[in-house]
């Protein structure tokens, strides 16, 4: 009997050394941390771009042509910025549309977007400082090998944009698209 | 004659409008806090939340949109993964109003399904929050959520499983003995 006894007491005080690891492992807190307590904020001047009738093939700028929105950085934090644009849809019936070009060129009911900010020079495909906008989300400030960082509370960067039409659409009807420029903690 | 008509018909045929806005441009200006949110050492199968705040600094009331968006990896933080799956981050709201001039909050919730292949990991995602506006240039505010997940399910299933392989031998052992025992005893 003693020793009946004996072998149950062992099995618990087994079962009790496995177990408490595990215990132990379970109380482990969970930690959340918030960074940037306070906000990420930046402001566009400019968001609105009125052209009026456009024809075919041709290119165009906004007035002024590389300082016409300035990007303003409000949060308390620093920020990277992005770019991301999006087909042209007919207002009347978004089943027409342009198609935003990946390489910001044109062709049959196939549009281009470009963005250049002030300063630069030589960024971007054709080396002057138009860089095309697509449907991926893509740097606008910094961007990869550029000598630039981060842009800090009150930093600001002025831009402008260039569309480029298609060289065939349908006429006679408004067309309607959106830029997003996005920030997020650098 | 006809023929200039013609030509200006064709002209005019091709000409559009395109305008991007239709309405006077109102500037959306807003913030986001908290920017960044670790949540460390989280459980599996448990959820865990928090709140954003949206402000709105402008004098008209706005809606704002919430959702998630995976960062290539050049954007993400050093060592941090693409977050696996969009649908274990659920908010509140998805679509919130806030008044002129005042602020909302969003509570986010983060839900790791309980499964050993999702343990010890470390990923990021952000939560992008944009106003709806029908004007051409937008604006949208990025979160970055960091998540590194909790690798208690592996210890704990292990040594649960063990545990009871050695509680098993010893207790049956102990039946064994004793019913043995009392059997030589009998006879």
């Amino acid at each position: 009997m003693k020793a009946v006894i004996s072998s149950i007491v062992v099995a618990i005080i087994l079962a009790l050394i496995f177990s408490l690891p595990v215990l132990a492992q379970e109380s482990g807190t969970i930690t959340i941390t918030m960074r940037g307590a306070n906000d990420i904020s930046i402001s566009l001047d400019e968001t609105a771009w009125p052209l009026g009738n456009v024809t075919l093939n041709t290119d165009y700028y906004t007035s002024p042509a590389i300082e016409w929105c300035t990007l303003a950085v409000e949060g308390n934090c620093n920020v990277d910025t992005f770019i991301v644009g999006e087909d042209a849809e007919w207002i009347d019936n978004s089943s027409y549309k342009w198609t935003l070009s990946n390489s910001g060129g044109n062709g049959e009911h196939i549009y281009g977007l470009w963005f250049r900010i002030s300063g630069d020079t030589t960024r971007g495909p054709l080396g002057d400082g138009y860089v095309p906008i697509t449907k991926t989300q893509s740097e606008f400030w910094p961007y990869p090998n550029c000598s630039g960082s981060s842009l800090a509370p009150e930093d600001y960067k002025q831009f402008g944009l260039k569309l480029l039409t298609p060289t065939y659409f349908w006429g006679g009807r408004q067309m309607q698209t959106h830029i997003t420029i996005s920030a997020v903690m650098a | 004659m006809v023929g200039r008509i013609k030509l200006a018909g064709l002209i005019a045929a091709l000409l559009v409008i395109f305008l991007p806005s239709f309405t006077l441009a109102q500037d959306v200006n807003f913030s986001v806090s908290p920017a960044e949110v670790h949540i460390d050492n989280l459980p599996l199968g448990e959820a865990e939340e928090f709140e954003l705040t949206i402000h709105n600094k402008n004098e008209i009331a706005h809606n704002f949109t919430i959702a998630t968006f995976r960062p290539p990896e050049e954007e993400r933080r050093k060592g941090r993964a693409e977050f696996p799956d969009d649908s274990w981050i659920s908010f509140s709201f998805q679509e919130i109003e806030v008044a002129a001039k005042s602020e909302a909050s969003v509570t986010v919730a983060v839900a790791i399904p309980r499964e050993q292949k999702w343990a010890g990991a470390d990923w990021e995602i952000w939560l992008g929050v944009a106003a709806e506006s029908s004007d051409l240039l937008a604006v949208r505010l990025y979160v970055r959520l960091l998540v590194s997940t909790s690798a208690a399910i592996a210890a704990r299933s292990n040594a649960g499983l063990v545990a009871g392989i050695v509680v098993g031998i010893v207790l049956l052992g102990c039946g064994g003995y004793y019913y043995f025992r009392r059997k030589a005893r009998t006879e």
